[in-house]
């Protein structure tokens, strides 16, 4: 659905992006995660048509975005960063300038901001001044003015950036509801952790350059290395060490109190098998967690290997 | 709100103008043979008329010379891109929209017009070729306003362009015009035919003196270019040229807004 090709942005001699390529596919979450300054913003801005490629090819939809925008800008939804709202209208008037904008039929408009309120949970505020919001309603009524037209895909620039928790919250569930509309979704942040929990994919960004992409059980698979299991063990510790010595796949265990750390060099799937040995051998134990991928470890590897 | 403002503002404008109609008419009266103040129409629709015209300078390019650098300052612009508004909508609506207020202004005279105008003097003829003028200059100057929002990304400095830009055109030209004439006069003790064509032809790019040559009596050299061609005629015809260049280059700026915004 959208596809990046070897795509480079200069801005003079300031390489922003640099020769980033990137296919998401139909329905996908894809999250865009770096730190400030990484090039997210640069990379959106192009695919939403705002701005052009220095070198490479974007495509949304098939559609490429140097030659033809307009179908670009009829099936994305695209939400800045930052952005302003015209103060001085009411909510639904603020929707209704955008309807007539995106041409939703005037038989249809009232019905459809009456929706899109719904899914943003701002239908109370239809009739109020759209000055008086929260910041985190004003990115909720963005978001309510961006799915106006039914994109299929929806760029996210930073959505719940500047949000106070419960707000953040609340724009993540909204995204996880889009997600289950089936919508494709580009969703950036430099917070790791506020996507980790409902993308499919990733792509990791540092410097204009892309680290990595693809979805997360790969990269999980192919940047992990190994498999950390902990085991809280009931009697000694150093005997349950022992045992799992033996094994061919355990390429290390220490033990922390009761809870011993192994470190696992086998497939994710067949973990099961530790368990059984362990308890065959005679190893009591009332906890067995193999730790789930942890993102943050692999942004870290990743982020650190580039500085490198 | 929104509604209230345009009504204030529509409000001030027409008391203003009344108030000044009204302190010449006061000024005449008291001052003024009676056979002028019998015809007091024939000097206060010009007046009228001028200090219309005045404002309309003054009022005229703040209407849309914050149109899109405003909009870029408060990050709106970039929505309006992405939505599906073409380039030709955005413009017809940003200037329609500054275009509107200014007419509705204009027209909010017309009850004072109407009321100099039976005070007798001048026709209904050049009352409406002295709104044609109006609405020209009206009409140009938010086109080229608009064209300096495109350009300049700070809308106090688009705003402060556009009003510089009225003011070389209503006051400079000429004046450098005049300055020459009386130059070359001081000279040659006559000023020189070539002269006096310039300044007649700078003249005809002024609506301030395409009013002034509605008002019998405005002196016109009998040898001078274009003599047979009315001056009000002029100076509209270079006004919608401005205009249509104006608009013309703002669609090309909105057309390619990925080079620049
Ligand atoms: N219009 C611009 N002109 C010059 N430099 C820019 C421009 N936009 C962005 N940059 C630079 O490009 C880099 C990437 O910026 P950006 O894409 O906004 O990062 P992110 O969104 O990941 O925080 C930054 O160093 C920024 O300063
Ligand atoms: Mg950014």
């Amino acid at each position: 659905m959208i596809k990046i090709d070897n795509v480079t942005k200069k801005f003079g001699s300031f390489t922003a992006v640099n020769s980033v390529s990137l296919n998401i596919g139909k329905g996908e979450v894809f999250g865009f995660i770096g730190p400030n300054g990484a090039g997210k913003t640069t990379t959106i801005r192009m695919l939403a048509t705002l701005s052009l490629p220095s070198e490479g090819s974007l495509s949304v939809g098939g559609f490429d975005i140097v030659k033809e925008p307009r179908e670009v800008r009829r099936i994305i939804g695209y939400m800045p960063d930052s952005f302003g709202v015209y103060e001085d209208l009411l909510v639904w008037e603020y929707l209704d300038y955008f309807a007539a904008l995106y041409h939703v039929d005037p038989s249809r408009r009232k019905r459809t901001i009456n929706d899109v309120l719904e899914l943003t949970d701002l239908t109370i505020k239809y009739g109020s001044q759209v000055m008086s919001l929260s910041r985190g309603m004003k990115q909720r009524l963005c978001l309510a003015k961006t799915l106006l037209h039914d994109p299929e895909v929806l760029l996210l620039d930073e959505p719940a950036s500047g949000l106070d928790p419960h707000a953040r919250i609340e724009i993540r569930e909204l995204i996880r509801e889009l997600c289950r509309m089936g919508k494709t979704i580009l969703v950036s942040s430099h917070i790791l952790t506020e996507l980790a929990d409902f993308c499919s994919s990733i792509g990791i960004i540092e410097r204009g350059e892309m680290l990595a992409a693809g979805r997360i059980d790969e990269i999980t698979a192919s940047l992990a290395g190994n498999q950390v299991i902990e085991i809280t063990v009931k009697g000694d510790p150093l005997a349950a060490i022992a045992v799992l010595e033996e094994r061919t796949d355990i390429a290390r265990a220490t033990s922390d109190g009761r809870v011993v750390r192994a470190e696992y060099t086998g497939a994710s799937e067949d973990v099961d098998v530790v368990l059984e040995y362990l308890v065959g051998r005679g190893v009591k134990l009332t906890a067995f967690t193999p730790a789930s991928a942890n993102l943050e470890d692999i942004f870290l590897k990743i982020t650190r290997g580039a500085v490198a | 709100m929104r509604g209230m403002r345009a009504f204030l503002v529509l409000t001030g404008y027409v008391l203003l103008l009344s108030i000044i109609v009204g302190m010449i008419y006061l000024v005449l009266s008291k001052n003024a043979p009676a056979t002028i103040v019998n015809q007091a129409g024939i000097i206060l629709t010009p007046v009228l008329i001028y200090v219309q015209m005045g404002l309309i300078c003054l009022i005229a390019p703040t209407f849309s010379a914050s149109a899109v650098s405003f909009e870029r300052e408060q990050q709106t612009f970039d929505l309006l891109v992405v939505s599906l508004a073409k380039p030709s909508t955005i413009l017809v609506g940003k200037v329609g929209a500054a275009l509107s207020y200014l007419l509705l202004t204009l027209f909010g005279s017309v009850p004072l017009i109407s009321l100099t105008y039976s005070m007798g003097g001048v026709s209904m003829g050049d009352i409406a070729i002295a709104y044609l003028i109006m609405v020209v200059q009206g009409v140009t100057y938010c086109s080229f306003s608009f064209l300096w929002s495109t350009l300049i990304r700070r809308s106090v400095v688009s705003q402060l362009v556009s009003i510089l830009t009225v003011i070389v055109l209503v006051a400079a030209m000429p004046a450098l015009a005049l300055f020459f004439t009386a130059l070359s006069a001081s000279f040659t003790g006559a000023p020189s035919n070539t002269f006096v064509n310039v300044t007649f032809l700078l003249l005809r790019t002024n609506p301030f003196a395409a009013v002034a040559s509605l008002i019998p009596g405005f002196p016109l050299p009998s040898s001078v270019w274009l003599r047979s061609v009315p001056i009000w005629v002029t100076q509209v015809v270079f006004y919608l040229s401005l205009m249509g260049l104006s608009l013309y280059l703002s669609l090309r700026r909105l057309r390619n807004t990925r080079n620049w915004l």
